[in-house]
């Protein structure tokens, strides 16, 4: 002992330790981690360091990188011998506003598209299924009254709907909670419903579903845009809306309208996917960008909206969605799934910006 | 991030005879009831196919009162009056085209 466990007992201070924190930034929010209460209840006890590290989301893209930036900045301290970090998150979202909003839900993220058949739905339930693995709370609702097909990737087709009171009970599956209109309709019988229908059926699907304490809701909507898209953005403050495209459909700029509808309802843009990107082949694994090369990302930089990322056409998910279950948790290593964690990490971080630069509208009486 | 005038950053319910909003630009509005009820856009109100008020503002009583003002998702308001009238939206981008002030009327 001597000399050597003296200078390990000379103390470290917080201050020393909050400093060499404060060198780290968030990335998407671009303040230090120490501004932005990110650190809390740190406890120095000896040589050791211990902290809980609160991101504002489990998803967070950036976490691993910080994670790591921490430990290294705060080992280098002289004396410090251990530095034990308990990664969180807590999810911030705008507070509740009584009527615009849905009690206990944090985030209402809408999915949207130009035209149907770019794969919306698949890219809504992906992202969820993804979401609910990082650790978030999060539900599912298909409000797609027009193709309502997430029952069938959720492998919850013909499912009954039961009821608590004056609630709906969502679905418990593959760790979110889900509700559908298509299950309002059994079977094979069309659910043809005019404007005044559909508008009540969504109410109720928003604020007649015990939804319970979600961190985000993602909401799949029709495709274009329609009665479930005003009676939608009347009805709560939506967080931001993600749009989902194939290279084609910007081309000849369907997607667009559905975009301006966004932005003269001052619904965020959270950004924009581009799915069906590119063909991976099954044989050779060379990759063909059947629809032309980097198209959406072109459409998002002159909109200067975010470019959340690109989704291969791959068969895979296609049976994965067939068989009722969405190809990130069916097969997580895939070049798809891959993908799709990528597109949720920048959407997590996007949605955080939203939060942090947002001020919540409060209607004040006097 | 470019300053928006019809995003307003103060709402607030001045009694029952008016309504204020400071918008982002620091603009502020203030809006008699009976005035927002005079240029109520619901089709009702308002031809949907000319834009051209059918109400008339002269049967509208002096002592219109505002009740109740809510939040319509990210970009309108929606108000019930003593009249029971409910039925307009009013768009933030047209309330503030309809600021009665001065300043905003001139030419």
């Amino acid at each position: 002992m001597g000399i050597f466990s003296r200078k390990a007992e000379s103390t470290i201070s917080e201050a020393a330790v909050l400093n060499e924190l404060r060198k780290i930034q968030d990335p998407d929010l671009h303040k230090d981690i120490v501004s932005l209460n990110f650190i809390k209840n740190l406890e120095i006890k000896g040589s050791e360091v211990n902290f809980d590290f609160v991101l504002t989301t489990p998803a967070c893209p950036a976490r691993d990188v910080m994670r790591d930036d921490a430990i290294r900045l705060v080992g280098s301290i002289p004396g410090v011998s251990a530095v034990n970090i308990n990664m969180q998150a807590e999810v911030k979202s705008q507070p509740a506003l009584s009527k615009n909003s849905i009690a206990g839900v944090k985030n209402i993220i809408a999915i949207c598209s130009g035209k149907g058949g770019v794969g919306k739905s698949t890219v809504s339930t992906n992202l969820a299924a993804a979401m609910a693995r990082s650790g978030a709370q999060v539900g599912l609702l298909d409000a797609d009254i027009y193709g309502p097909t997430i029952p069938i990737m959720m492998g919850k087709v013909g499912s009954n709907i039961e009821a608590r009171g004056n609630l709906l009970l969502p679905i418990e599956t593959h760790g979110l909670k889900f509700m559908s209109m298509g299950l309002m309709a059994p079977g094979d019988k069309p659910l043809i419903w005019r404007g005044p229908m559909a508008h009540k059926a969504l109410q109720q699907m928003l604020l007649g579903v015990e939804w319970g304490d979600l961190d985000y809701l993602f909401v799949d909507l029709p495709p274009g845009t329609g009665d479930v898209h005003l009676t939608l953005v009347q009805s709560i403050s939506v967080t931001g809306a993600v749009l989902v495209s194939t290279p084609q459909d910007v081309v000849l700029t369907i997607s667009m309208k559905t975009y301006r509808m966004f932005v003269e309802t001052k619904v965020p843009i959270l950004g924009i996917v581009e799915n069906m990107s590119y063909y991976i082949c099954p044989h050779c694994g060379s990759k063909d960008e059947i629809f032309g090369h980097g198209i959406v990302k072109d459409a998002a930089e002159k909109l200067e909206i975010p470019f959340l990322g690109e989704i291969p056409l791959d068969k895979a998910i296609r049976e994965m969605s067939d068989r009722g279950s969405p190809v990130v948790l069916a097969a997580p290593e895939s070049a798809s799934a891959k993908a799709f964690e990528k597109i949720l990490g920048n959407l997590a971080a996007q949605i955080s910006i939203a939060n942090f630069s947002s001020q919540p509208l409060q209607i004040v009486e006097e | 991030m470019k300053i928006d005038p019809t995003k307003p950053v103060e709402l607030k319910k001045q009694g029952q005879e008016q309504f204020k909003i400071r918008w982002e630009d620091g603009h502020v509005s203030i809006y008699p009831f009976r005035y927002l009820r005079q240029n109520c856009g619901c089709a009702g109100c308002r031809s949907e196919i000319t834009g051209e008020r059918l109400l008339n503002p002269e049967t509208i009583p002096e002592d219109l009162k505002g009740l109740k003002v809510e939040l319509v998702g990210n970009y309108a308001l929606h108000f019930l009056f003593s009249d029971q009238h409910t039925t307009g939206i009013y768009p933030f981008k047209v309330l503030r085209q309809l600021c009665p002030c001065t300043e905003c009327n001139s030419i």
